[in-house]
């Protein structure tokens, strides 16, 4: 018992400190700028929103439609670079006055923030090959996309998370559709048609519309004309309490809708529609009473639970494989024929010298272009184990290398090949020296399977990640919940691992 | 029955067998001695092709080991070592199996033979070397001689031609090399083939037939161990002797 006081006592100077810390910094809550309209947005979010153009200059309409806001309210323009998908947040911590990038109106969101009117009525567009792929059935409507492919397997169609684009096929399709939602999923999810790792992509209009023209002549849309159902609105948020703010930008919108300055700025860019025209219509009732049930904690209990049960098969049937591979990468380097050992060095160390992330776009994007298409969880599966095998060829190495030099020699002097003291001798004794080595990589493991959500495989971060952008003012409880889910995963390993370790002890001599 | 002829061993520092020859008859026990560092015990690894050597050649029956990196995993080499035994300074036993396994883990996995066999065969080694009773215990969990002891057994289990001894008694106090001495001169008076490197002179004296002396990678005084103690040609090995056995 005495000895357990140590960390107790750390522990709570810890938190204390922590907490003198986060009262010591906290700030009055933020309010907005007066005099610098400070808007935020991504620019890698893509074309024709706020990207950067030639000489990288920052372009895109949604940047004349904020110096225009700007100029009306007397205010400097200035652009802060966010990303896209933490926006309300940092909103919410001041770093930024408005949001003003493509973010769609929802009830979710106007319980988090304060909108102003809409600037843009966007709607959806279905983007396929103009080519269908061999041995795949052309998609010609929105229907098609219900059917499924040949092999069964659903028809998969990728959007960009959080957006418009996901509200909108998770509420129409998700029974039907294999739904790949990507962060960054413009152009990604283009080029993801193009070599076969998505049947089709759903876009809204501005953004298929711009690459439609700029690099992806060869997808098209069927079933353009039809008018798709859903609210698309893009509006503008501001922190609730800065309603000052949001009447004097409404104001603003209103002018610019009336004198044409709006319309002016969106045929500069070619993407007026006559949807727009409705706009003036839309904002004398602002916001709409639009009623969408408010996820519950049961809800996004259900949801988180099921992406950790993701997580768990990702990892358990990943780290065997990189275990496997490590095991035989050491071997080759140790015991193997010369020529083996330049290429299994070369292997380990481009594979532990190179990010984690590139390696998967690596495997999810450009291995298509060799004939190879990995669905999302299969290259999720292939990415840990490819990455962690070099880690545990290490591993394995150092045990190997740590098994005395006797060993070899008594089995070797029994009539054994070296394979079978290998086998017999060696092997047995190494992995019982890696096992506190190996159980920490296979922890580390688990969390890293979080990368998964770059390949739209929906793992325990990536559950929170979707719920966090539809449910903003969830956030606190669902960190609370995704912490808990993954401590509820990973302590039950460290305690196994401990256990491991003091058996291993015992053994090695 | 075995037959060194003019092994030459260098290391990249110096030469370790200069031209050295020994042979052995079968049911001969041969002790060889000789100061450390005068290339006895790497002899004894080429024997079993432990170690290379760059010139000259072993001979088992007829079994022929010549100079040069032989293949590691060749049939010469498999064949000559499972013909002869070996028992080494610091045991070597597997920590990870028990006894028995330890005992068992040549005729399993060199030979191939089922498990049941070679566990008969091994209890019946085990209490040979008197250790009837520690079938199940781990290495860790036995003395020094009693390892040694395990160790003889495991080489007494591939029923070699002939048992090559590494300074067995070296890390053991005096009376567990005493133990482990008395093992191997039971085994001698069953017509055991023994090639056994060693500092202790009296068991050269009491089992040796052949006491062969080293001196700096060569044989330089080889005989019958009254002659080889008591009447030593050689003035280096009578100096040698006289410190060896007044310590």
């Amino acid at each position: 018992m005495r000895r357990r006081w140590p960390w107790a006592v750390g522990l709570l100077v810890g938190v204390l400190l922590t907490c003198l810390v986060v009262l010591w910094y906290r700030q009055a809550p933020p309010k907005a700028s007066t005099d610098v309209f400070r808007w935020g947005a991504d620019e890698k979010g893509g074309a024709p929103y706020v990207y950067l153009g030639d000489n990288d200059e920052l372009t895109g309409f949604e940047v004349d439609l904020a110096n225009e806001l700007a100029r009306r309210l007397g205010m400097r323009s200035e652009f802060v670079s966010k990303s896209w998908e933490n926006l309300p947040e940092d909103l919410r911590r001041g770093d930024i006055d408005v949001i003003l990038n493509g973010y769609e109106w929802s009830p979710a969101r106007e319980r988090r923030m304060a909108s102003t009117i809409p600037y843009y009525n966007a709607t959806v567009r279905l983007m396929v090959p103009a080519e269908p792929p061999k041995g795949k059935e052309a998609i010609d409507s929105w229907d098609a996309l219900r059917q499924r492919n040949k092999d069964g397997s659903k028809k998969r169609v990728a959007v960009q998370r959080g957006a418009l684009t996901e509200t909108y096929m998770r509420r129409e399709f998700s029974n039907d559709v294999d739904i790949l939602a990507f962060k960054e999923g413009t152009d990604n999810a283009m080029r993801l048609v193009r070599n076969g790792v998505a049947d089709a992509t759903v876009q809204d209009d501005l953004t298929a519309g711009y690459y439609a023209e700029h690099g992806f002549q060869d997808l098209r849309f069927p079933d353009a004309d039809r008018e798709v159902p859903g609210r698309g609105y893009y509006v503008n948020f501001v922190r609730p309490q800065d309603t000052a703010l949001r009447d004097r930008i409404n104001d603003a919108l209103r002018k610019m809708t009336e004198d044409g300055t709006l319309k002016a700025i969106y045929e500069k860019q070619g993407i007026w529609s006559k949807r727009q025209e409705g706009l003036a219509k839309l904002a004398e009732h602002w916001p709409p009473e639009d009623v969408e049930p408010e996820r519950t904690l049961l809800d996004e209990t259900e949801l988180l639970i099921k992406s950790a049960g993701v997580t768990v098969v990702l990892a358990v049937l990943s780290f065997p494989v990189a275990l496997l591979c490590g095991l035989f990468i050491g071997l080759g380097r140790l015991y193997g024929p010369r020529f083996l050992a330049l290429p299994l060095t070369a292997y380990v160390e481009v594979i532990r010298g190179t990010p984690i992330l590139l390696q998967f776009y690596v495997i999810y994007y450009l291995l298509p272009y060799a004939g190879i298409t990995l669905s999302g969880f299969a290259a999720g599966l292939f990415g840990l184990a490819l990455n962690y095998s070099a880690y545990e060829a290490e591993n394995a190495r150092a045990g190997l290398l740590a098994v005395p030099k006797g060993q070899m020699e008594a089995a070797l002097a029994l009539g054994m090949s070296r394979w079978t003291a290998l086998r017999h001798v060696i092997i047995p004794q190494a992995l019982r020296i890696v096992v506190p080595p190996v159980t920490n990589d296979f922890i580390s493991l688990f969390k890293d399977t979080s990368i998964c959500s770059v390949v739209a495989v929906t793992e325990l971060t990536g559950g929170y990640e979707q719920l966090r952008i539809a449910e903003p003012d969830h956030i606190l409880r669902l960190a609370a919940l995704t912490t808990i889910l993954y401590l509820l995963m990973s302590y039950p390993l460290s305690l196994v691992a401990r256990r491991l370790e003091k058996r291993a002890v015992k053994v090695t001599v | 029955m075995i037959s060194a002829r003019n092994l030459v061993k260098d290391y990249g520092t110096g030469r370790v067998l200069n031209g050295v020859s020994l042979s052995v008859e079968k049911g001969e026990v041969a002790v060889v001695i000789g100061p450390s560092g005068c290339g006895k015990s790497t002899l004894l690894r080429c024997l079993n092709g432990l170690e290379m050597f760059q010139e000259g050649e072993v001979q088992v029956d007829e079994l022929r080991l010549e100079g040069g990196i032989p293949d590691a995993d060749s049939a010469v080499l498999l064949a000559l070592r499972r013909r002869l035994g070996m028992v080494f300074q610091q045991f070597n036993l597997f920590p990870h199996m028990s006894t028995l396994d330890n005992v068992t883990a040549g005729p399993r996995f060199a030979l191939g033979r089922p498990r049941a066999d070679a566990e008969k065969e091994a209890r019946a080694l085990l209490a040979r070397v008197g250790l009837a009773d520690f079938t199940a215990a781990r290495p860790e969990q036995l003395s020094g001689g009693q390892q040694q002891r395990v160790a003889i057994a495991r080489a007494l289990a591939m029923h070699p031609a002939a048992i090559l001894f590494d300074e067995p008694t070296s890390a053991l106090d005096p009376r567990m090399a005493n133990e482990v001495l008395r093992v191997m001169a039971d085994l001698a008076r069953s017509g055991q083939t023994m090639v056994v490197v060693t500092h202790a002179m009296g068991f050269a004296r009491r089992v040796a037939q052949t006491v062969h002396v080293m001196f700096a990678g060569q044989v330089i005084e080889c005989g019958p161990p009254a002659q080889v103690f008591d009447r030593a040609g050689d003035e280096r090995v009578r100096a040698f002797l006289a410190e060896a056995e007044g310590a």
